[in-house]
């Protein structure tokens, strides 16, 4: 054979290959042809996999779990009226004494899966999600601290008494772990719960393919089918393709909007602006169980150099001031009195006081942070370096993108990888202990890594309280007045949600953890 | 014969080039800061679990036994499975430490071929509207060396290899998708998608074209034969596209054959920025990752694709101008 006849015979060869595998539909399916269609959501972060809602703290699956799942009952988490909750799978919660709470649910309620909703449900729920080793691990102690006892099918009793807690901390509680199927649960971590969602909501969970989960109407929604006949939620890296995407109509809405990028979409009119005090807090985290940050003058001295004024010019509209460990909308906010601010000589005095005078004799600092996640975290993080700096604190600023970031980010023994880290937390419940006791108490330390008797105590002390007027009165008086004091970590600002959608867009509810409720939604 | 001992050389020599590629991403990607078993695992998960499971995947062995084991998989066909991609493919972040789905990653190989056809789609298309806005200017430039056609063409293909492809992209996203609402450009739904990235890519390609086309037709318009073909009554036309064109070919061949390649390797930017389902945003959400065995596996791809589409090119080379031996 020669070479001319072999290059033809292998040309033919492989058209003929090619053209037999080719699939038509891989060609030609317009984006622009398709009258009802579903609502097309551009998510900024990734999911993990695994469909488990106990897995998992990632926010972009929470969102997909809103959509999807029931819940007891939502929290809006307005700064009006930050406590208020609505009732959804439950009609009704009774403090029925200081460790006794009565849930009443609704009936008629079916899972996508077909099966009715009951109180069984219920009490698996709280079973399993209160399980120490579970990653969401929601409920204030372990499973063998309460009790669920299920009267009736539409009835449902939680007892505290064991652990000695009140019982009104499940009251926000049930507004942030979805309600899982008994029967999907009896299957274990390693069961049904992992290959998918199974949930009350108004959305089905129908597959997910690719980067795009696909989810469609469930005609069988307790408050009736949604308008849309589905939502498509698409994980999309970059910021500026979301934002393109949202300009031409191919994405209805787009999640984490950049300043620069609201001015942009604000001078259009088919774009309209969705802007939420979030409940997330960004915080620079001091790893508190190595020097120099084991010792609290230190930390607070630390927070003393930072001038918070000057990083919320550099957040513009994606930042909101405030003074304490958890966001205004939470249960308990106050501004706090004694909390840090911007104060060189107090910053010496403390220096000098824990031996550091003039900062001399401080090892390098590491600070680590990330770019390409949360707004203007490399623009903030040089002004706080060179604000540590003008103090005397030796920081080197480490900026790394997000999966090495990440990979550094959490408390381990000895410390963890550098000596501040930056990062935010948010749950999407008004319950401050989601916040407070992951972070601060010695059993569930994050990223601080503190071990604090004192913290220890004022947690319990507030989670023990028999009611929620009292509880909020031990949080305002003693545990966030001493967190303030001893400073694990120092509150930057409260991040504020801003969500770009299509003018067309008409009654999306969006919470302030990024959850939506497109139950009611409109594509005009 | 000849086709026998060149293949068999040739197909023996890319073997060798597929294998070193392999051994240096793979040295690579163990030496560079970065436990990809952390990100597997979850931020919260123990160092002690961490190390339990790298060990128990073989990544505490040195890394000469890794490679090894690595090698003997490949040469069976097995690329491996992703460590992070769940067999849904989605691009997913490391969930908790129990992750029960892990018994289901998705296979390199399957990722690759889901991909691969799209990042070829696109490069097959910008190639073609390279050579649509290429060939025109270049030939033109080529036939009217030192005049007003070649400095056209000098200056056009200054102009585009000087426009960033980023930069290019969003502002073409911008005209043509947003304004005037003329094609979708993020994602993929359809053919149509694949045309505003090919078009940055071929704006890209272009430039290279011309200048290798201007200096090849000039150089071939010059020749001897050029001459004799007008003394025999040949029209201007015919000496151009019969003989001119055939023998500048050879040097664009080549030409299209390395940026073709390039193509399928290097797409990361525009894929990236429309998100684009191909190669590129695989490799990059890889990288991003540490999903070790699927940069691995994408390295191996793309370098073998290389070697192959060389080899076709070397062997069309011969067949327009038998003079070529390689």
């Amino acid at each position: 054979m020669d070479r001319r006849s072999f290059l033809r015979y292998g040309a033919l060869a492989g058209t003929a290959l090619g053209a037999a595998r080719i699939n038509p539909d891989f060609f030609f399916s317009s984006a622009f042809a398709q009258e009802a269609r579903p609502l097309v959501f551009l998510s900024a972060e990734n999911i993990t996999g695994n469909w488990d809602p106990t897995a998992h703290t990632t926010l972009s699956q929470t969102n997909i779990e809103g959509f999807v799942m029931g819940y007891l009952t939502r929290a809006p988490m307005r700064p009006d009226d930050p406590e208020k909750v609505v009732y959804e799978l439950a009609t009704e919660i009774t403090e029925l004494d200081a460790h006794r709470l009565q849930i009443k649910l609704r009936d008629g309620i079916t899972f996508h899966d077909g099966k009715p909703f009951t109180a069984e449900d219920v009490k698996a729920t709280f079973e399993y999600g209160a399980q120490l080793d579970r990653p969401k691990q929601v409920y204030p102690g372990g499973p063998d601290t309460f009790a669920v006892e299920t009267p009736d099918d539409h009835t449902v009793i939680v007892d505290t008494s064991k652990g000695g807690y009140g019982a009104s901390l499940f009251i926000f509680l049930a507004s942030y772990l979805p309600i899982l199927s008994a029967k999907d649960v009896a299957g274990g971590p390693k069961g049904p719960l992992s290959q998918r969602l199974n949930g009350t909501g108004p959305f089905r969970f129908v597959e997910q393919r690719g980067n795009d989960t696909v989810m469609e109407a469930y005609e069988g929604y307790f408050r009736g089918a949604p308008k849309v006949t589905g939502v498509t939620f698409s994980f999309v890296g970059d910021a500026t393709t979301r934002m393109l995407s949202l300009m031409n109509g191919q994405a209805d809405v787009i999640e984490r909007l950049e300043p620069e990028q609201v001015e942009t979409l604000e001078a259009r009119d088919d774009i309209k602006i969705s802007r939420l005090v979030s409940v997330e807090n960004k915080y620079l985290w001091f790893r508190c169980s190595k020097p120099p940050f084991d010792d609290w003058r230190v930390r607070r001295a630390a927070c003393h150099a930072i001038d918070r004024s000057m990083i919320m010019e550099i957040m513009g509209s994606a930042g909101e001031a405030s003074s304490n460990f958890i966001s205004p909308i939470k249960f308990g906010y106050i501004d706090l009195e004694n909390y840090p601010e911007y104060d060189p000589d107090e910053c010496q005095r403390l220096l000098a006081e824990a031996g550091y005078p003039g900062g001399e004799g401080l090892p390098e600092l590491e600070y680590i942070t990330s770019t390409g996640f949360y707004p203007k975290t490399k623009e903030y993080g040089e002004l706080i370096a060179a604000l540590l700096q003008e103090q005397g604190f030796p920081v080197k600023l480490n900026v790394m993108e997000v999966a090495a970031w990440n990979e550094r980010l959490y408390d381990r023994p000895g410390g963890g990888p550098g000596h501040m880290v930056d990062c935010g937390w948010s749950t999407g419940s008004p319950e401050p202990d989601l916040v407070l006791r992951t972070h601060f108490h010695s059993s569930a330390k994050r990223i601080c890594g503190i071990v604090d008797p004192e913290i220890d105590a004022a947690l319990d002390a507030e989670r023990d309280a028999p009611s929620l007027e009292a509880r909020k009165e031990s949080l305002q008086t003693n545990l966030m007045p001493m967190l303030a004091d001893k400073a694990p970590a120092l509150s930057l600002f409260t991040s504020v949600l801003i969500h770009g959608m299509r003018s067309n867009v008409d009654g999306l509810f969006i919470y302030p953890d990024g959850q939506s409720d497109a139950s009611r939604t409109t594509l005009s | 014969m000849f086709i026998l001992r060149f293949l068999a050389r040739r197909l023996g020599q890319g073997a060798i080039i597929i294998f070193l590629v392999s051994a240096l991403i793979f040295t690579l990607l163990r030496v560079v800061p970065g436990d990809p078993v952390r990100l597997m695992v979850g931020g919260m998960a123990p160092d002690t679990l961490v190390e339990e499971i790298a060990a128990e995947m073989g990544l505490r062995d040195p890394i000469y036994v890794q490679f090894g084991r690595y090698m003997g998989n490949v040469l069976q066909g097995d690329l491996g499975e992703s460590f992070v991609r769940p067999a849904s493919g989605a691009a997913v972040g490391g969930a908790s430490f129990d992750d029960s789905t892990r018994g289901e990653r998705a296979k390199v190989l399957d990722l690759i071929a889901e991909t691969a056809p799209m990042t070829l789609q696109l490069a097959l298309l910008a190639m073609v509207f390279a050579l649509m806005i290429g060939v025109p200017i270049g030939v033109w430039g080529g036939l009217y060396p030192g005049r007003l056609p070649d400095r056209l063409a000098l200056y056009s293909s200054s102009l585009f290899v000087s426009l960033p492809n980023f930069w290019l992209g969003i502002v073409l996203a911008l005209l043509l998708s947003v304004k005037l609402n003329l094609l979708p450009a993020i994602g993929y739904k359809g053919f149509s998608y694949t045309i505003l990235p090919a078009l940055v890519l071929a704006v890209e390609i272009a430039p290279f074209i011309i200048r290798t086309l201007t200096v090849s037709v000039a150089g071939v318009m010059g020749q001897s034969f050029i001459d004799i073909a007008r003394v025999r009554g040949l029209s201007r036309n015919q000496i151009v596209f019969r003989h001119a064109l055939k023998n500048s070919a050879v040097p664009l061949l080549n030409l299209l054959g390395v940026q073709f390649s390039m193509l399928l390797g290097g797409v990361l930017v525009i894929e990236f920025i429309f998100d684009y389902p191909g190669l590129g945003l695989l490799t990059i959400n890889a990288v991003m990752q540490r999903d070790f065995p699927l940069i691995q596996g994408i390295a191996i791809v793309t370098a073998a694709v290389f070697v192959l589409i060389n080899i076709a090119v070397d062997l069309l080379a011969t067949a327009i101008d038998p003079r070529l031996d390689y």
